[in-house]
This record gives structure tokens, sequence and C-alpha cells, in this order.
């Protein structure tokens, strides 16, 4: 425990000038510091800055956050373990299967796995779970449009039938979403699963203070704004939690993160700076885990020449993303955390490496920059708005990156006008297709190749006014469907080129997690899965 | 008497209708759409989802009607629903109050325990360094930036010195106690958890020092200016004369009325500090309404910032209406105008 | 944000010991001295920016991000690797800008809202009154903070917001000044002889209720700067890459080890709001005619 005393006043004193006397009784009311300092070692407090957090309801769940927290409580039918991103793993389903038509999955389930109620899981939850994300019609329920139906065969068997039987489910059911909850407890209370839940589901506001799930662990309480409390699950079907409890301690600024890191307040800092991630290296009590995550901050311009002449033209495009200082960026700005993707995949997964970057990505190129400005017909450069959000990212903030790219840009006489806004104005602009420019990121709900590239020739599209080519959409298709994975590698590669010619989104990095971890933790699990932490798999030394 | 009471009240009762509407037609001019940023990409992209979405919080109505389903909630005591918190803005203010009131509280109590005393020594002995330096302070704390002050404070005595607690109410492992009241201060003392009173306090110290500093100026500054007004009352020059040991005509005669004003200025002081709390709580991540207003200011949650002012708005009415009432009752003359 | 205006406003009679003259001057108004001074400095400085500063307070170098005083860059560098003392002096200008010109035109607005309420009496009074209380009770950083978020980011922008806050406490010190002046004989003489009460108003009234007004817009400078640089820290004020001190120090605030960054545009804010309020301090002291009686 280690309480500041910044009153030269001991609990003892306090209570003796409050009258409350008596040994025996504050020994029976109070824990004895050693038992503190045992109820620490047993915690792990994670320093984190949640305050996008707004809900812990698997259905409801759309932001950066709740996913850890989600996924330390619940399970989905198959996961993805840290690094590797391609081949599933097996979670509450052992087995997984084309069904005998071959128009869906089955799934075979792990037996004798209880939920944290009590309750003994079986398909009749899977189906409660899954039809309840989709019914409720939040964000998660759009990447189950391909699905027709989830049916339950018998106790331990479960079909997912499909639309197109060739599109990706699995790696998205391996979203924390797709958790499996207690249908018992959530109808109990207030849940709906029909296709009323839009508006007869009210579990919400239940699911927000605890869980019913299978997983390592179970929310004990979630104070807005200041942390989330979770307790271990003895009767995790993966074995005991090694921790008692684990506290999600929020920090509103990355200066009091490292100090708490420091003084061992917290076990480790999630939003630690560049700067502050150098200072660490050397330190005897902490160290630094680093992941590749599969999120990134990109640049979108649009074709309208209505918001932008040039923008609008191809070459103009093309010498804004030649005349980027990639690598002062990467190198300084996020002090090299980051790796750079071709275009909209991440590197690290199929058919995006860094190396392929070097050989068919953006470079910066002044020179070439300036010829293309020649050729767009804007020999003098040109001006243009781009929009971004007031928070932080990646060790660093939009306004700051903003700022380089002014700075940047200004070298081939491309005048940058910057537009900070709350993120809510930003959405609004961005979703309705209504801006010249932005400056965004992007993160995986699911890690699956073709919702990225499928993005960029739709929905992504249409906000940039862009009308992608036949062949090009053809093309993503193909690569959506192609299950020999050299095959679907090559059309994925040759995707990419296309992206970098039409240059209208132009990916400025890919952030590396740092995280500050104190060597009190033996195994710190990061995942690019989309939930940061496997919070089950932290282990003290 | 009774009339200008009456009068009061329902200028304050109008008032605050009016605040209402200024409240609602600023934020109804806001060129942000929330739907989209509240949906998530994809959703938005559903039109009939945006268009469930819009009727559901009455988006798609025309605007007086907006206005007056606003109001009648609002009778109701149902300020909507905070979009980023999805869940009822009366719900949000029960739950952040608390931290505030704690806060702003003790932060008030400093400033009068200390400005008070300065205030009257510094008129007592005026023109001495004492009456000085107590200027130069209460000047020094008006000019400060709360939150630059916040940041040095934070940097030197829990990063540098390491003698204070760092943000927050309490220490990251920390439980809080069972909820009664909300305040941290009496819920831990009610549940007997000294520890955690403990810790409370010592967490509390450096906001509440950063909160106070403009508030103390205040205090003594109107403290010194209305103990010397008083002191050269006829009144108090006849208590002189009579013989009596100065101490007794400070602390019997002159110290009641002087603190008339300080009383009254007080009330407007609180709530002066309530909204000093955007920057102190953001700094130290206090999780009280500051941190609230800020945090939906920033994600530009109407219903949120609709909620917010106006309650800042009717502390103030409140507390104005008040201060009027008191000075009825102090001064009779006020009541002729 | 204090409101350390109306009840500062008197002096007294009481004096218990006496002093001589020179020392008392320099005791009263060695700090008006002080603040004057600071003022010039700071205008100074933000008038001569260009030639003071080392480099252009936009140069971005990411080679040389987060570097700590030295000769080459006397208040170190900052995220961007921009020269901080160039931005510091250019950021007076932003600074002093806002606050000034958000207090002036306040102060004007509200002046002549209170004098003509005043004046007018009755019906227009009532209602205008009404409307200043009905400003007054919004808290000024909370309602601004609405106001600038609903209209976009920008320093116009934040300006206008500020100024929407700001007028109300003049239209209230104008219309008390004004109701004491117009019981006095002077104006009813002029009255008699005939004057239009824009006249009476302008060139009567107005110059006898001046000096209250020129305190509180002195110490309202201050507190209007501190205001502006609090709404840029929360990102509610300047686009970058506007040279701002509140900006600058939200920019920093999180580098505990760089603190270069975010002190000396703290300390800047500092000196600048307490030149101002030293200053109105002093004048106030010097205008009231209690305190000048002895």
């Amino acid at each position: 425990m280690n309480h500041v005393r910044i009153l030269p006043v001991t609990r003892r004193d306090v209570m003796r000038l409050l009258g409350i006397g008596g040994g025996a009784a504050i020994g029976a009311s109070l824990p004895g510091f050693e038992a503190l300092a045992q109820s620490r070692k047993e915690t792990l407090v994670i320093g984190m800055d949640i305050r996008d957090t707004n809900n812990l309801d698997p259905a409801r769940d759309l932001h950066y956050t709740p996913p850890m927290t989600i996924h330390a409580c619940y399970d989905t039918l198959l996961t993805m373990t840290p690094g590797d991103y391609i081949n599933l793993k097996p979670a509450l389903a052992t087995k997984w299967a084309r069904t005998p038509d071959g128009k869906g999955w089955r799934f075979t389930l792990r037996d004798n796995v209880k939920f944290v109620t009590g309750n003994t899981m079986t398909a009749q939850d899977v189906k409660y779970s899954l039809d309840r994300v989709n019914y409720i019609g939040y964000q998660a329920s759009q990447y189950l449009t391909n699905v027709t139906e989830v049916k339950v065969i018998d106790d331990k068997t479960i079909d997912v039938m499909l639309k197109n039987p060739a599109e990706p489910i699995l790696t998205i059911l391996a979203a924390p979403s797709f958790s499996i909850t207690d249908s018992k407890l959530v109808a109990a209370n207030g849940g709906d699963a029909t296709t009323d839940s839009k508006t007869k589901d009210k579990a919400t506001e239940w699911l927000n203070q605890t869980s019913v799930g299978t997983g390592p662990y179970k929310l004990a309480e979630w104070q807005r704004g200041s942390q989330i409390q979770l307790v271990a699950n003895p009767s995790y079907w993966g074995g005991k939690p090694p921790y008692q409890r684990v506290v999600v301690r929020h920090f509103e600024d990355a200066a009091a993160q490292l100090l708490s890191l420091r003084r061992g307040d917290i076990d480790c800092a999630f939003n630690l700076l560049p700067e502050q991630i150098a200072t660490l290296k050397g330190e005897k009590d902490i160290g630094v885990e680093g992941h590749a995550s599969l999120d990134f901050i990109y640049i979108a311009l649009s074709h309208n020449p209505e918001f932008n002449k040039a923008l609008a033209v191809k070459e103009a495009r093309q010498a804004i993303a030649h005349a980027i200082d990639y690598d002062g960026i990467i190198k300084n700005l996020i002090g090299g955390a980051g790796t750079r993707p071709v275009s909209f995949i991440p590197t690290g997964l199929l058919g995006s490496t860094e190396k392929l970057t070097q050989e068919i990505g953006f470079r910066e190129d002044i020179p070439r920059a300036k010829q293309l400005l020649q050729k767009a017909g804007f020999p003098d450069g040109f001006e243009f708005e781009i929009i971004y959000g007031n928070g932080a990212i990646a060790g660093t903030t939009y306004h700051v990156l903003g700022q380089k790219l002014q700075s940047d840009l200004a070298r081939v006489g491309i005048k940058l006008k910057l537009g900070p806004m709350p993120q809510v104005n930003l959405r609004t602009l961005y979703n309705g297709g209504k801006m010249s420019a932005t400056l965004v990121y992007w993160n995986p709900p699911a890690v699956e190749n073709a919702l990225w590239s499928w993005a960029t020739v739709q929905r992504v599209a249409k906000r940039l006014h862009w009308t992608p080519p036949a062949d090009l959409v053809k093309l993503v298709d193909a690569a959506a469907v192609e299950t020999d994975q050299k095959k679907a590698e090559q059309l994925y590669i040759e995707y990419q080129k296309q992206m970098v010619d039409v240059a209208n989104l132009i990916v400025l990095f890919q952030p590396i997690y740092q995280v500050g971890v104190r060597r009190s933790i033996k195994d710190f699990p990061l995942t690019a899965a989309g939930w940061q932490l496997d919070v089950g798999g932290v282990k003290p030394s | 008497m009774l009339r200008y009471l009456t009068s009061r009240i329902v200028a304050t009762f109008v008032m605050a209708l009016l605040a209402t509407l200024i409240v609602f037609l600023i934020v109804s001019l806001v060129p942000g759409d929330p739907v989209l940023s509240q949906l998530g990409d994809m959703a938005a992209s559903n039109p009939e989802i945006v268009k469930a979405y819009r009727a559901k919080w009455g988006l798609d109505l025309p605007l007086y009607e907006q206005y007056w389903i606003f109001l009648t909630r609002l009778l109701n005591g149902d300020l909507g629903i905070s979009i980023t918190s999805q869940r009822p803005v009366m719900a949000d203010i029960a739950q952040y109050a608390p931290a505030t009131i704690e806060l702003g509280t003790i932060a008030f109590i400093l400033s009068v325990v200390i400005g008070v005393p300065f205030g009257i020594a510094a008129a007592v002995a005026r023109d001495s360094w004492i009456d000085h330096s107590a200027r130069f302070i209460s000047l020094i704390g008006v000019s400060s930036p709360v939150f630059w002050l916040a940041f040095i404070m934070l940097t030197v005595f829990y990063g540098w010195l390491q003698i204070a607690p760092g943000p927050g109410r309490l220490d990251p492992i920390d439980l809080p106690p069972p909820r009664v009241t909300g305040a941290f201060l009496i819920d831990s003392a009610l549940a007997s958890r000294w520890d955690l009173l403990h810790t409370a306090v010592a967490h509390l110290v450096l906001p509440s020092i950063v909160l106070c500093a403009a508030t103390l100026g205040l205090i003594t500054r109107t403290t010194r200016a209305s103990m010397l007004d008083t002191l050269g009352q006829d009144y108090v020059r006849v208590a002189r004369a009579k013989g009596l040991r100065e101490r007794a005509v400070i602390v019997a005669h002159a110290l009641p009325n002087a603190l008339i004003p300080v009383v009254t200025l007080g009330g407007l002081a609180y709530a002066n500090l309530l909204t000093g709390t955007v920057m102190t709580e953001t700094i130290f991540s206090w999780p009280g309404l500051g941190l609230y207003t800020f945090r939906s200011a920033l994600a530009l949650d109407i219903p949120a910032i609709m909620g917010m002012t106006l309650v800042f708005a009717f502390v103030y009415l409140l507390i104005n209406l008040l201060v009027d009432l008191s000075y009825a009752v102090l001064d009779p003359r006020v009541l002729k105008r | 944000m204090s409101e350390a205006s109306a009840p500062i406003l008197d002096a007294t009679p009481f004096e218990p010991r006496a002093r001589t003259s020179g020392q008392r001057w320099r005791r009263r108004y060695g700090l008006a001295v002080i603040g004057a001074a600071i003022i010039v400095i700071w205008i100074v400085v933000a008038l001569a920016a260009p030639l003071l500063a080392h480099y252009p307070p936009h140069a971005v170098d990411v080679t040389v991000r987060l570097l700590p005083p030295s000769a080459a860059h006397w208040l170190g560098t900052d995220p961007l690797g921009r020269d901080v003392y160039s931005r510091l002096l250019f950021g007076a200008r932003v600074s002093l800008f806002a606050g000034i010109t958000v207090v002036v035109l306040g102060a004007i607005f509200g002046t002549l809202l209170g004098g003509i309420a005043a004046y007018a009496g009755g019906r227009i009074e009532e209602g205008l009154m009404r409307f200043t209380d009905l400003m007054l009770c919004f808290p000024p950083i909370i309602l601004a903070m609405a106001i600038a978020a609903a209209m976009g980011i920008g320093t116009i922008n934040t300006m206008i917001a500020m100024l929407i806050v700001w007028w109300p406490k003049f239209a209230r010190l104008a219309r008390s000044l004004v109701l004491v002046q117009r019981s006095q004989e002077y104006v009813e003489a002029a009255h008699l002889i005939g004057y239009g009460p824009s006249r009476v108003l302008l060139k009567h009234i107005l110059p006898n209720s001046i000096g209250p007004l020129i305190v509180l817009v002195t110490l309202d400078v201050g507190h209007a700067i501190i205001v502006f640089s609090g709404l840029s820290f929360l990102g509610l004020g300047v686009v970058p890459p506007t040279p701002e001190w509140g900006a600058m120090v939200s920019e920093n605030r999180e580098l505990v080890e760089q603190w270069w960054g975010a002190t000396f545009p703290g300390l800047a804010i500092l000196t600048v709001v307490m030149g101002f309020n030293f200053l109105g301090d002093g004048i106030r002291d010097w205008l009231d005619p209690r305190a000048r009686r002895r």
C-alpha cells in the first residue's frame, strides 16, 4: 500500500481524535497494513485513459477501451492469440466446420463451461447473445448483415447460416462484441433478443455494473470517470485467474500516469508519450512492452471538386502524398513507435508488410511532388483545409500531427488550413462526406482483411465522392472470398498498388503500443486484435 | 416586505425560464450532428437506423416543439439523456456533484479561514507589512491561471517532491467507501474507514489549494475593505472614545457588521468557485461536474452541456435571490426602491 | 474565475497611523507603477516580436524537438521542435489583443446599454436590466465554453463568445454610476439649460463616471486574458499553429520532464495579468475620493 502521508497524522491519531478507542475494535474493523500490502500484490492495477468508456454491454460496444474489460469478463466462440491474426484459436467453441449444406458454419461448444453466475453455458446462450447483438442494431450488428440465422442444433452444437457463404464470418465472431452472455440472467434483467430488441432491450444499465460471462474475471463495479473494478472468477474454465482483483484506473493525462507508475500505484501505464517511454528505458523496476497494433492514422482526401478543385486531381493528391515526411513523423514525433502500411491494410495482416511499403508505398520525394503539382496544373501549389478531432492518439495528438503536415506541405507550396473540432462534428462532416480532407484514425472492430478493403471501395469511397473503378471493386470481392492464402495475398497486393495510385487515402503510420509495465508483472500479453490486452493472461512474477 | 419577497421570487422564476430558452437556443444552433458520431460509422450509413435514432431523441421535430418537450421534461427533473454516457443527465449530475461539492466546500472553507483573519489583520494594521503582503498575495492569487497553477502544483509536489498524492479522489487501489452522500470524507467516516478518510483528505489538499487561490484574494480584500469601512463609522469611534480596548472594539463592535458584506459576497464566491472547478478538475482527474462539463463541451454532448449550463445558472439565480433577500432583511432601505 | 471587482471599489477614511507622504505614495502606488511597467514591457514585446524572436514562430523541425533551454533556444523547444522563446513573444500579441479587445468592446457596449437604461428609466430600464441580469446568471467560462463549442474553434469565434458574456457587468456598473450622477445638481442644471438627453449623457454624466469604469476595464483585461487562455487551454480557443500561451501550456502540460514548455507560457500569463491587476488596483486607490482625502 503506497499511502501518501501528507499530514503528520496517522490513522490512529485520527481515531483518537474522533474518540473512537479500543485497539481490539480497530483490529476487527480494519485490515492491517500487512493484509493491505498482501491485497495490493493480489491486485492488478491498470492505468489507462478510459474516458471513452460509456457502457460495458458487449452488444452496445463501439468505443476503443471497453473491449479490454469486456474481453476479461466474457469469451467469444473463437479467439486470436497475440501476434497471430490470421489463424483462429478455439475459445468457447472447440471445433468448427462448414454446415452439411455448405451454407454456414457449425460450431461445437466446449463441455462443462459455467458462467460466473453458476449456470452452464449452452447453445441457447450463444443464439441469444448473437441475436441480441444483431437486433439491438448498434455498430457490431453491421458486421452480421451476412448472417441469415443462428440455429440451435442441440445443447452443444450451433449453426450460423450465411447469405453468401464465401464471405468471412469466423474472424468477425472473434471480436468482443460477439461475447457469449448468460441468456437467463440477461433476459431476467431487461434483456431482449427478439427483432424488437432495438426498443425493448433494457439490460445495458444492469450489464454496466455486473457481468454474466464465462471469462476469467467478473465486473464488480464501474465508477464512471474514475475506475472499473473486476474480481476473479474462481470457476473460470481456463483455470484460476492469477489476480484476486483487477482495477482499470482512469487517468486524464499521461504525466500523472507516468508518476503513478513510477511510484508503484499502478502496475502498467497505457497512455505514455514517446518522451516518457524514453525516460523509462534503463529503469530498474519498470520495463516497456511493445506490440504492433492494427490501428492506423490516415489522411482522407475528397474527390469532390466543389470542396476543393485541386484535390479532385489525382496528381495533386499524389503530390501531397510525396511531400510528407513520414520518417520524421514516425522516428521523431512518435519516438519510433510505429510502422507504415502501404495503404488500408495494416502490416501484420495478409499481404501487408513493411517491406512492401518500401517497395510500392508512398515515399517522401520533394522534387517528384513538385513535378506532380506541375502536372496537376498547380505549379505554385494550392490551399486546402483538413479537419481533425481534438484528442490524443498514439502518444501524440492530431493537433501536433496537423501542424507537422502543415509545415511539410508548405515545402512544396501547398497551404494546409487546420480545422480542429469536437469529435462529433468531425464524424458528422466526414461520415456525411462534407469535408475536403480529414486526419483520423481507423481501428478494427474485428480482424478481417476484407473489412478494411471493402470499406475503402464502399462507405469510405462514398464519403470521398469517389466512384471506384469496377475492376477494383471486383478485385476486392475476389480477394475476400479467395480461400487459397497465397492467391489472396497476391490479390491484396494488387489492390494496394491501385490504392496508392488513386492516392485518396494516405496512411501516416500504424502505432506500436508502448506500455510501461512494472517488473512485478511477468506476462503481459498485449494484442492488436481489438481488446489491447489479454487481461486474463497477465501474470505476476 | 411580502410584496418584495414575492416579486423577487417571481422575477427569479421568470429569469430561470428565460435562461432555459437561451440555453436551448444556443445549443440548437450547433452545427454538429450527434447522431452520426454516437451510432458509429456503419450504423450511421443506414438511413433507417439514423431516422429511428433521431425520432427517439426528438431531433426531427421543429425547434419550438423541441423546446416545449425540453421544458416539460425539465419540470419533471428530466434533463434528457447524455449522448456520451447514454444515461440521464440528471443521473450523471447526481453522480458527479458530490465530488465537486466536496472539493468546492473544502476550498471555500480554506479561503474563508485564511482570508477573513488575513483581511481583518490587514485592515487593523493598515499600511503595515501585513496589509501590503495581503494585497500582494491576493493580487497574485487573482492573477494566476488556474490551469497553470494546477499543473505546477502537481508537478512539484507530486512529481518532484513526492509529498502529495496524485490525481483522483483516492489512491488507485482503493475501493471507495459505500456511497451514502457521495462525499468521501463523510462516507469513509460513516463506514469507519479511517484509512480511506486519510487518503481522501490527502488527495483533497492540492486541488483545494489551487481552487481557493482566486477566491482567497477576493475574500481577503472584501474583508479588509469592509472592515476599514466599519472602523471609520461613528459608533466604532464612540466605542473607542468610551475607552474600550482596541481588541474589544474590533471583535465586539466592528467585526459583526464588517462581515455582512463578506457573507453575501461569500455566496457568490462559492458559486464562482464551483465554475472554477472546470480547470482544476480536468488537471486533477477529479471526477466531478467540472470535468464532466469539460468533456461534454469537447464531445459536443448537447443534453449534457444544456444540463450543466442550466444547473450553474440556477445555482447563480438562487444565490442571487438569497443575497437580495438577505439585503432586504439587513438593510430595509432596499424595500423602498 | 473570480469577480474581483465591485466590492473592492471602496477604500475608507479610517487610518490608524500616519506616515510621510513619500513613503505612503511609494507603498500605495509602487505596485501600480510596477504594473504599468510590466504592461508597457509586454506591449513593446508584442509589437517588436518579429525583431526580438530568434526563429519564425511556426518553424517546425522535429529533429530538434523538446530540447532544454540553451543558447540556441533560450526557453527550449516544444514537441514540434519550435522555439518556445519565439512563440512566447508572438503569443503576447494574441493574448493582449484578445484580452484588450474583448474588454474594451464589452465595456463600450455594456456601458452604453447600462447608461441608456439608467437614463431612460421605466420599462426600458426594467427590460434592459433584466436581460443583463439574465446574462449575468450564466457563469462566464461555462457559457463561453458552450458558445465556443457551438460556433467552432477560432480566435475570433472565441472572442465573440467571450464578448457575449462580458458586457453585462459593465452594464450593471454603468447603470449604477449614472443613477448616482443623474440626481446630481449639475445634471439637473444641464437639463434646465435645455441640453438633450444624449448630450447630457455623453458630455456630462459619462466623463464624471469614467473613473470606476477605467478601474474595472483595467482589472478586467487581466481577467479576460486568463479566460481566453483558459479556453485555449481547453482546446476551445485559437486554431493551431497560432502561438497562444494557454494553448502552449496545454500542448506541453503532459511533459513533466520537459517542464520548460508549459512553465514559461504560464509565467507569461501570470506576469501580464499581474501587471493589469497591479495597475487597476493602483488606479482604484488613486481615484477613490475617500482615499485621496488623506
